[in-house]
């Protein structure tokens, strides 16, 4: 008997499952995706699409054509050996950025849930970094410093935790009443085990969110700073194509020069928000 | 005003103050502590070692670094933020030149938001799922997703340059008196006010439609409906007012992003705020004028947000207990 009745269940999925065949359900999510695996891949492959764009030649300011698909700048460089490869930067800066705040808005968001006394301090810190406009901040030490990649990432990283610290704390305040945390407090566990064996995987549906989010996010720092000037002088990126189009005047006269790297920063972006929507709306029973 | 009120303002300032202290220490020590030498910055690399030594001792950068943090306090709380590497003047002359663009610019932004924002979420809410709804979500998220310059010069091109029917950079005509010149300013703030008005539209109309639409559902609505409150008076008189206060928070929280966005619109239009004094600045590797724009934005976002809470907490005495 008992064998038949196991049998005639169907057998029950895991959630990770259940939220997959959701989101596959998704077009926008789907689609979402797919451009920003397009997008890596362009990141990747950029030595493979198209020369790195130095010098000078006399096609200068050419509209899209076929030796130049996407036109040419001031100084006669190819715009879409620029786009590649800054495509190919923008990401890269933004998703490093994106960890490092990650793993410090991971760790203070749940150091505040688990230890009561150091949540008063550190939402009091997170409100307030929360509530300075950050963009001249990042200005005013990425000048200091000097600007090369480096300097990006980690002027970046350090204004995006705060962010991703309040929402981790948050989620971990709903894992943080839970029996399975006082019944591990009971049996003697440690503090460092309970959290990695339980809040950690409790909080860990955020984290994913966050880490698309909050590169995305990068990814929009990265281009406001590198826009200003304040960019990796030895390597393209989206804001410095717009740089370059700003100092040199062409973009009151070559649109071609603002609109491709404009519309790579807009693909990412949305595509961010349309994943993270979809993935959000399929690991929720409700909206599932 | 009730001692509750008087309380509750009070608390609120205070905690704009501590703010306010928080972004000049933080300022103050990241400066300090960081690789990069503002005496190397000013400094010639051909310049003698006592020339060297001197410049510093003139900057008071050879003290204890708390010595140096309250004499940079007792400065600031007089108004002085330091003197520009290269322009050789008072870096709060230079800034409070600049700040009325900035402010002009940003506060039409606010306005232009919220009265295009508040039919469009209306609109959006009432008709949830329709066509107009799915339109304004698609436009809402879209927007939200652009790039601050990107949508400057695509509307440069487009009106500046294009049709040519506004100025693409600049604020104000010269030898313009008068009503013309009031003109002036309205036709050079038109294309930077409407990019800052698209990168924030986005959020304000999404979050006010969700409200709404939750408003719509309580109770209150419901008895309302029942008492035989026309449709359109209950959606503008009963639901939207407790549907902007989230909304209004919202647009608090979202300043510090305005002021970024104001930086990047500025340098696209030329236009003479602080924004663009910071863009100039980096060029020219002039520190006291960033740390100084930076100061003078974040105190701007901090009263801006000061305001914003107490108007709503003396209009809506849930706040207030809260």
């Amino acid at each position: 008997m008992s064998v038949e009745t196991a049998t005639a269940l169907p057998p029950s999925e895991s959630t990770a499952a259940q939220t997959w065949r959701a989101f596959r359900r998704n077009p926008l999510g789907v689609a979402g995706g797919l451009v920003l695996v397009a997008l890596a891949l362009v990141a990747i492959a950029a030595p493979l699409l198209a020369d790195y764009p130095s010098g000078s030649s006399d096609d200068v300011l050419v509209g899209p054509s076929a030796g130049h698909p996407l036109g040419t700048d001031d100084l006669g460089r190819d715009v879409f050996g620029q786009v590649v490869w800054g495509t190919r930067m923008s990401i890269a800066v933004g998703f490093a950025a994106s960890v490092l705040a990650i793993i410090a808005g991971t760790a203070i968001g749940v150091a505040a849930a688990y230890f009561k006394r150091l949540d008063t301090a550190l939402g009091v810190l997170v409100d307030l970094s929360l509530s300075l406009p950050v963009l001249p901040l990042m200005i005013l030490i990425a000048a200091l410093v000097g600007p090369s990649a480096t300097t990006l990432i980690i002027v970046i990283a350090a204004f995006s935790w705060p962010e991703v610290a309040r929402v981790v704390r948050s989620q971990a305040m709903t894992v943080m009443p839970q029996q399975f945390i006082a019944a591990a407090n009971v049996i003697g566990g440690s503090n460092t085990w309970i959290i990695r064996k339980h809040v950690l995987p409790g909080v860990a549906p955020v984290v994913v969110v966050s880490v698309v989010m909050t590169t995305s996010r990068a990814v929009l720092s990265e281009a406001g700073l590198s826009f200003l000037g304040l960019g990796d002088p030895d390597n393209w990126s989206w804001g410095t194509i717009l740089h370059n189009a700003q100092q040199s005047g062409s973009l009151t006269t070559a649109w071609w020069t603002t609109l491709f790297p404009s519309v790579a920063i807009l693909l990412l972006v949305v595509s961010t928000t349309l994943l993270s929507v979809a993935y959000n709306d399929a690991r929720n029973p409700k909206t599932r | 005003m009730s001692t509750a009120a008087v309380g509750f303002a009070a608390r609120r300032v205070l905690r704009g103050l501590l703010t306010m202290w928080f972004a000049v220490t933080v300022t103050f020590f990241l400066l300090r502590l960081l690789p990069g030498d503002p005496a190397l910055a000013i400094a010639d690399p051909g310049m003698t070692e006592e020339l060297r030594a001197n410049l510093i001792a003139s900057y008071g950068l050879d003290r204890p670094i708390l010595v140096q943090y309250w004499e940079y306090l007792v400065h600031l709380v007089q108004g002085d933020l330091g003197v520009s590497f290269r322009q050789n003047q008072p870096v709060t002359t230079v800034l409070l030149e600049r700040l009325p663009w900035t402010l002009l610019l940003a506060l039409s932004a606010v306005v232009v938001t919220v009265a295009v924002g508040i039919p469009l979420g209306v609109l959006a809410a009432t008709r949830a799922r329709s066509w107009v709804d799915r339109v304004v979500q698609v436009g809402g998220v879209t927007a939200q997703s652009m790039f601050v310059p990107s949508i400057g010069v695509l509307l440069l091109y487009v009106f500046g340059v294009t049709l040519g029917w506004l100025p693409i950079g600049g604020a104000i005509d010269e030898d313009v008196t008068g009503l013309a010149a009031v003109g002036s300013v309205v036709a050079h703030l038109v294309l930077p006010c409407l990019s800052l008005v698209l990168i924030q539209l986005g959020s304000y109309v999404l979050t006010l439609r969700t409200t709404l639409i939750e408003t719509l559902g309580e109770d209150y609505v419901s008895l309302a409906r029942a008492k035989g409150v026309t449709a359109r008076k209950v959606v503008w008189k009963h639901a939207l007012r407790n549907a902007l206060l989230p909304t209004t928070t919202l647009m608090g929280l979202q300043f510090s992003l305005l002021v970024g966005g104001a930086v990047l619109t500025e340098t696209i239009y030329a236009y003479p705020g602080v924004g663009r004094a910071i863009f100039e600045a980096v060029g020219r590797l002039d520190f006291p004028v960033l740390q100084g724009a930076f100061l003078v934005l974040a105190f701007t976002v901090i009263i801006a947000n000061l305001l914003t809470d107490i108007a709503y907490g003396l209009l809506d005495p849930r706040v207030r207990t809260s």
